[in-house]
């Protein structure tokens, strides 16, 4: 397909082959992270398409807070009394008491297809520990410093919450509204150097550079570079 | 880390399990709760998950997702399992107390319950369930309360390990790779990641690794003990550990050990914490110890059941915890965070400067809750306005919900509710995080004389609109007579506060801003001078000077307001207009509002020449007009700048200060009295003169629009 006469977005079907392309290229260049995995979605007994449906899911990334330092931090979590009289024996001389409370981030990441926009979504959450969820202010202080900018500045990449199309609880995504127009720039860009056709399969990797800074998942450059795979 | 003293070595010290609840599994409590349960307590069989650890700064943990509640046959996987396979996902058997009650949660009796638990791992050590399937050994136990009401879980977890007294003592505890030889290492981690890769194995957390004297190692089911004794074997007892310490096993080992000293009466145990990095064996992370067990006494005895420790701690602390999650489970927090996202968006994508804050915080007057009072509501409420006084005395009547937006047929039943206390409660079924206010009360109007028994309540009424609007922002006037609009414009010239007019006739509509008021209040001083110092004269409303005042509703009359309801026709008195008309006239005033509330200067804004040189420039205001005039009929609109009256029945000079001087005694002749306010002004004079006003006008004049005594609206 000619890049010029390219509207930016991709159908199910490609959507499919381009997360598996993804997932395949990130295993081999970004092995640092687990790998991205495929879910598939049962289908709905009233929907008709045949199509594999699915999406890319990357989860429980981990990332550590500085502790606070202590004094009045305010704690997510109420703490409360038992209400007991007598003093339990909570802990034994074999009992490890754990010092350290670093405060832990942990994050999912699910790359899910969205049929009206045509073009993949990224989903997002963010939980302590404890599994405890995490707000957005709390979530925006973990972004990396330019994604924060690109954030503010970009008219195409924002954060809204929604529920989630599978899961049916509030997650937060990346708005798509601008990504067929970018991803259409991006490719015809790449198009310069190389062949006029759009790599299709590709489009997921080229996509994730761009959504990937904002939160801050780096993307290599050798995932970026091997365009014969 | 290890305790000194005791003979052979330091003490064990086994690193807690740490629990994880991830939000589904809220959800799904909640939800088998709600429509399962019901207020069944009894206990509920659980599953928990954990996996070795994989990250050599941060421990795993047992941890509970949706799935781990029991399986509804009904509600069969609308939801997607997310399948890793049973790798990461080592199953572990648990129980559940959930209560009822909070008074209950706290009143469980934890320690019995930890015995219970705890009787149920020695009785599966001793019969040998334990051997067979060993996940057996991590049996835990959850007690929690769910408050629907504040979705808000309080829980606590326990994970019960058999104390031994006196406790098992450490020989050496090192890296797996310093304590292989390099091929025994590459052995054991080969071996390992075999274990880990097949489905028959990778869920079963306890194992035997036997190393041949030729330094080949295998892994064995725990069942395969008497096989694995042979010459020159080395057996070490292994299993997955969550935990990441270098100096400190999991919590796991203490029931394995249990089961080991019990069932094969070791004293001396060689042991291997299985850990991970990226999927595959980690031996550098990886930790082999020799830990040397005393049997205490009566272990062998089945109904000898040892003591038991294990409540999880709540950062150090030995109390329960508490999730609240009503912000992602409760609707209307729901419905908040979405309509503040949505107007977010509004600001990124178009409107950097738009004034979130503000408009939450701006409290709105609106006089009128018909077809106006309902749409501009809605509109308000859609810009992220929060709080909202509707003001009205009449009853929703049946030709009511068809034109007025936020009333049904419920509303008109049984004499019909009264309009402000509906469209209130409309207001909070739409948005429940609304604050919204009703005052049913009749407006006092000039031309409607009451009598001297109704003297008293009509000034009480005066003296309660007078509040309202002093204690508002911005005051919207969309009453359907022009005579009810006096006071309030009175009121608002008075207190200089935004006002906005619509008014409809049958295919026309006015909106319009009222100018500043006449006289300073204390307030506006400082504002003034703000302005003053910005050098923006222009715009700057003098006081006394009139001059460059922008004008109110009433700035152009030629007579003051009287009734207009008497002697009309039905078709005037039932105000019929287009439908179409309201809503195009309410969604004018809201914007008109908004972007008010966006100018620099406010209610003190001139018309063109000063939006030009307003703030960032990045306004993608245009002008701000003084009144919108628009007609169906010719679908046209325009707008029109008028100036303020000296001789202006609300809103001149003479009538403020008389009203600020005289109160009530300016109040009742005005009412009562058909001439005391032209008399009062000046109109009788300038009537009594041929003069004209001269009204500048942007576009083409409408020859409609001049005062037209039977266009009463208008």
């Amino acid at each position: 397909m000619d890049v010029s006469c390219w509207d930016g977005t991709l159908s199910l079907n490609e959507f499919s082959r381009a997360a598996r392309t993804f997932a395949e290229k990130w295993k081999i260049g970004n092995s640092a992270f687990p790998p991205w995995l495929w879910v598939n979605v049962p289908k709905r007994p009233f929907v008709a398409s045949q199509q594999v449906d699915g999406f890319l899911s990357l989860e429980n990334i981990c990332l550590i807070r500085p502790s606070k330092v202590c004094g009045a931090e305010v704690s997510h979590l109420e703490e409360e009394e038992t209400g007991f009289s007598e003093k339990e024996v909570a802990i034994d001389d074999a009992t490890l008491v754990l010092s350290n409370h670093h405060e832990m981030h942990y994050y999912d990441f699910h790359i899910v297809y969205s049929a009206s926009y045509r073009v993949p979504v990224l989903y997002f959450r963010g939980y302590y520990s404890d599994g405890c969820p995490l707000q957005l202010n709390e979530i925006e202080k973990d972004l990396p410093a330019c994604s924060a900018k690109v954030l503010l500045e970009s008219k195409w990449t924002f954060i809204t919450q929604e529920e989630h199309p599978y899961l049916n609880r509030p997650w937060y995504k990346l708005h798509p509204c601008g990504t067929s127009e970018w991803m259409k720039l991006l490719f015809l860009g790449e198009a310069a150097l190389a062949e006029k056709r759009v790599a299709i399969e590709l489009y997921l990797v080229s996509w994730f550079s761009v959504v990937g800074q904002v939160i801050g998942l780096r993307i290599p450059i050798e995932m970026m570079n091997d365009r014969t795979n | 880390m290890a305790k000194q003293e005791r003979s052979g070595g330091s003490i064990l010290q086994f690193s807690p399990f740490q629990s994880f609840v991830d939000e589904g599994f809220w959800h799904r409590l909640s939800s088998l709760k709600l429509n399962k349960f019901g207020i069944d307590d009894s206990p509920i069989a659980i599953t928990g998950f954990y996996a070795p650890c994989s990250h050599s700064q941060v421990s795993n943990h047992l941890t509970l997702l949706s799935e781990s509640l029991p399986c509804d046959e009904s509600e069969q996987s609308s939801v997607p399992a997310i399948s890793l396979g049973n790798r990461n996902r080592c199953s572990v058997p648990g129980i559940l107390y959930n209560t009822n009650t909070l008074e209950a949660y706290h009143a469980l009796d934890k320690k019995s319950l930890l015995k219970e638990e705890a009787k149920k791992i020695w009785e599966d050590i001793h019969t040998g369930k334990a051997v067979e399937d060993s996940a057996v050994l991590l049996r835990f136990l959850l007690i929690s309360f769910a408050d629907l009401k504040k979705w808000s879980f309080h829980y606590w977890f326990a994970f019960p390990a058999l104390v031994f007294d006196p406790p098992v003592t450490v020989v050496e505890l090192k890296p797996a790779s310093q304590w292989f030889t390099s091929e025994e290492a590459d052995s054991v981690s080969v071996a390992c990641n075999g274990w880990r890769n097949s489905s028959l194995t990778a869920g079963v957390p306890f194992f035997l690794v036997c190393i041949a004297s030729n330094s080949h190692a295998t892994i064995r089911h725990l069942k395969d003990w008497e096989a694995c004794q042979g010459d020159g074997r080395k057996v070490l007892f292994g299993f997955y550990d969550p935990c990441h310490l270098p100096n400190n096993p999991g919590w796991p080992l203490r029931n394995f050990l249990a089961l080991i000293c019990s069932r094969w009466n070791l004293k001396t145990v060689h042991f291997l914490c299985y850990r991970e990095n990226r999927g595959f064996a980690d031996l550098g992370v990886s930790l082999v110890g020799e830990a040397v067990i005393t049997i205490p006494q009566g272990w062998r005895d089945l109904q000898c059941v040892p003591n038991a420790v294990g409540w999880e701690l709540n950062k150090g602390r030995h109390i329960s915890r508490v999730i609240n999650l009503a912000k992602s489970m409760d609707p209307a927090m729901l419905a908040i965070s979405a309509a503040d996202l949505n107007l977010k968006l509004m600001r990124w994508r178009a409107w950097p400067s738009l004034n979130l804050d503000e408009l939450s915080s701006t409290k709105c007057l609106l006089l009128g809750a018909g077809t106006l009072g309902c749409q501009v509501a809605r509109m308000l409420m859609a810009w992220g306005v929060r709080k909202i006084t509707l003001l009205d005395n009449g009853r929703v009547a049946m030709s009511n919900p068809l034109r007025q937006s936020l009333y049904t047929l419920d509303n008109c039943l049984n004499g019909g509710d009264f309009k402000a206390m509906a469209a209130v409660k409309s207001l909070k079924q739409i948005f429940p995080a609304v604050e919204a206010e009703g005052v049913v009360m009749a407006i006092p109007m000039p031309g409607h004389p009451v009598s001297s028994q109704e003297e008293e309540s009509v000034l009480e009424d005066c003296r309660r609109l007078h509040e309202l609007v002093e204690s508002h922002d911005a005051v919207f006037l969309l009453t359907d007579t022009r005579e009810s609009r006096w006071l309030p414009a009175l009121l608002c010239a008075n207190a200089n506060k935004i006002t906005i007019t619509a008014a409809l006739g049958f295919d026309s509509f006015l909106v319009m801003r009222h100018g500043s008021g006449p006289l300073n209040s204390s307030n506006d001083v400082k504002a003034e001078s703000e302005i003053a110092l910005s050098g923006d004269m222009d715009s700057l409303a003098l006081a006394d000077s009139g001059g460059e005042r922008l004008g109110c509703y009433f700035c152009n009359d030629v007579v003051a307001p009287t009734d207009s309801t008497a002697n009309r026709t039905l078709d005037q008195q039932c105000t019929v207009t287009r439908p179409g008309l309201a809503p195009i006239a309410s969604s004018l005033a809201a914007e008109l509002f908004v972007d008010i509330l966006h100018h620099p200067n406010g209610i003190f804004a001139g018309v063109i020449a000063d939006s030009t040189n307003s703030g960032g420039g990045d306004q993608p205001l245009g002008i701000l007009p003084h009144q919108i005039r628009g007609s169906l009929h010719q679908f046209s609109q325009m707008t029109l700048v008028g100036h303020a009256s000296e001789s202006c029945t609300a809103c001149s000079s003479t009538v403020i200060t008389e009203y600020r001087k005289k109160g009530k005694e300016f109040l009742l002749p005005a009412i009562n009295h058909p001439t005391y306010l032209e008399d009062l002004t000046g109109l009788t004079e300038l009537m009594k003169s041929a003069s004209s006003f001269k009204l500048d006008c942007n576009n083409e004049t409408d020859d409609d629009d001049d005062d037209d005594d039977d266009y009463v609206e208008l």
